[in-house]
């Protein structure tokens, strides 16, 4: 008795997540760091991978570009997707433009067309995140309608409200994975409420509620589905949006919608 | 109550000041709690998790009663304050709902290992009570967690084998659960609950292969975390049924001996 109601939620939760067409902003390739438990993904696999877990495609992302340097990073990336058939696009990771760094760098090089979006690591990468320092690749990134992903951990909120208020066109995406969130949600929701140009993903917002207040008080079209594979599992940001008392609408927009438009204008 | 049937083994009640959180409340949960077809949960105030349980536990008696009998409660012990807490867990001991104690070694800032435990293991072996334990990995950005690592544990429960314990989390994201596993393979009053954002890829699928399935508890965390986000995932894993239903009820009766469950 009890397995069947099993049964019939997971093919409930199955066919909802297969109707909502996944388009995932954070798939990583390369040696996650400091997860000692997670298994790198090989670039082979992620087709196969992806419809395991109900992932139509999406942004891919490369740990050396943290970790080593931007350029291998965006060498690595680039070499993982080329030929591969799926929905799969690539996100760089950027510097400050002022100094010539060399190699593929955002605006350093032509950027390929594979490229979509743009990460930086202000922290890892010892920047600040201030307009006369980053202010010209925002503007580089403006000119070509490109969104700027950032990780929670590596910006201090005061900088980034100061930042996104100097480049209104400027999508910016705060990342929410690797730690909680929550604890900074009362600076996060401010700053979302004050500019229209923050955008939010999904992997680690799962605090109570938090998908639904989002999209009641500033709405869907500002939430991001991603999923920080492999380090975490898809299952638990798309668990959040199935369950979500919010319109098939508004899931479909932060299932994949947002990000295919957000990418399509880049 | 509907028709739920899936049992919380882990959340809290009240309001955290660490951050916002738009629902904590017990009329919050239980109205989550029915939507998603949670009938019973194993609950600790957030008050209680950081000074030991007191009056706390008569709150909880209030509550499951109200709840009619759907929001089971722990005893937090408090090393610190072991005369005070071992007091309230005597009184509360045979309270309808009462089902055990919880210890939380990194808030309390005492390491799991330390003798001043001891009390409250005697008091769970004396009772059949199980004790419901924060585990975590040791963490480069959140020193504490180094207090609650299950090695730290490893002696009790070979001293207490009469005495269940869980691993809440299951030793966390890092290598500590490496060791929750080892620990819940070992002995057989070891178990481990995945509440919290242990949103490792795989993780359901890792623990079955890893553990005895019936060592496997489902928990949310509330508020700190939607219950949505280990839910699905536990249901769209690739596992059997009878798998799921094990983790999603059956092993918290079991492990809290929640007898009006019995089916």
């Amino acid at each position: 008795m009890r397995e069947d109601d099993i049964t019939k939620m997971t093919e409930e939760r199955r066919r909802l997540a297969k109707g909502l067409c996944f388009f995932d902003a954070n798939i990583w390739l390369g040696d996650p760091e400091a997860f000692p438990l997670a298994e790198e993904m090989a670039p082979e696999s992620i087709s196969e991978v992806l419809d395991r877990r109900y992932v139509t495609g999406g942004l891919i992302s490369h740990w050396r570009g943290k970790t080593v340097s931007p350029q291998a990073g965006n060498e690595a990336v680039l070499q993982s997707v080329r030929g591969n058939r799926r929905n799969l696009y690539v996100i760089w990771t950027g510097l400050p433009l002022f100094l010539p760094e060399s190699g593929p760098v955002p605006g350093a090089t032509q950027t390929p067309t594979e490229v979509r979006a743009v990460r930086i690591f202000p922290k890892s990468h010892n920047f600040p995140l201030v307009s006369w320092c980053l202010g010209s690749l925002c503007e580089w990134l403006s000119a070509r309608r490109m969104p700027l992903f950032i990780w929670h951990t590596e910006l201090d909120w005061p900088s980034l409200y100061l930042m996104a208020k100097a480049f209104p066109k400027l999508p910016i995406v705060v990342e929410t994975q690797v730690q909680k969130i929550l604890y900074h949600t009362r600076p996060l929701f401010a700053l979302m409420r004050d500019c229209r140009n923050v955008l939010l993903e999904i992997s680690n917002l799962a605090g109570q509620g938090f998908i639904e207040y989002v999209t009641w008080e500033f709405g869907a079209e500002r939430l991001i589905f991603g999923s920080f594979w492999p380090v975490n599992d898809p299952l638990v940001a798309i668990g959040m949006v199935i369950d979500a008392e919010i319109s098939r609408e508004e899931k479909a927009l932060i299932a994949g919608e947002n990000l295919r438009r957000l990418i399509s204008e880049a | 109550m509907g028709d739920g049937f899936i049992i919380d083994a882990h959340l809290h009640v009240g309001r955290p000041g660490a951050f916002f959180a738009p629902a904590t409340e017990p009329d919050d949960l239980l109205r989550i709690m029915d939507k998603l077809g949670i009938s019973h949960a194993i609950c600790m105030d957030h008050r209680s998790i950081v000074e030991g349980c007191g009056a706390g536990l008569d709150a909880h008696r209030e509550l499951f009663d109200r709840s009619n009998g759907r929001i089971y409660y722990l005893g937090v012990f408090h090393p610190r304050r072991a005369a005070a807490c071992l007091a309230a867990l005597e009184r509360a001991k045979d309270w309808s709902g009462f089902a055990g104690l919880k210890i939380h070694p990194s808030c309390h800032g005492v390491p799991g290992d330390d003798p001043s435990y001891e009390s409250a293991w005697t008091f769970a072996a004396r009772h059949n009570l199980p004790i419901l334990t924060h585990s975590w990995s040791v963490s480069q950005y959140n020193p504490t967690q180094y207090l609650s690592t299950p090695d730290r544990f490893e002696n009790y429960v070979r001293s207490f084998g009469q005495a269940r314990l869980v691993l809440g989390h299951a030793g966390g994201r890092g290598t500590g659960r490496l060791q929750a596993i080892r620990l819940a393979r070992e002995y057989p009053n070891v178990y481990l609950d995945f509440a919290g954002d242990i949103f490792c890829y795989r993780l359901i699928e890792n623990l079955v292969q890893s553990v005895p399935v019936e060592k496997i508890l489902f928990g949310s965390d509330f508020p700190w975390f939607d219950p949505r986000a280990n839910l699905s995932r536990v249901l769209l894993a690739e596992a059997t049924p009878s798998t799921k239903i094990k983790i999603l009820r059956d092993n918290a009766i079991r492990v809290y001996q929640l007898e009006v469950f019995q089916c």
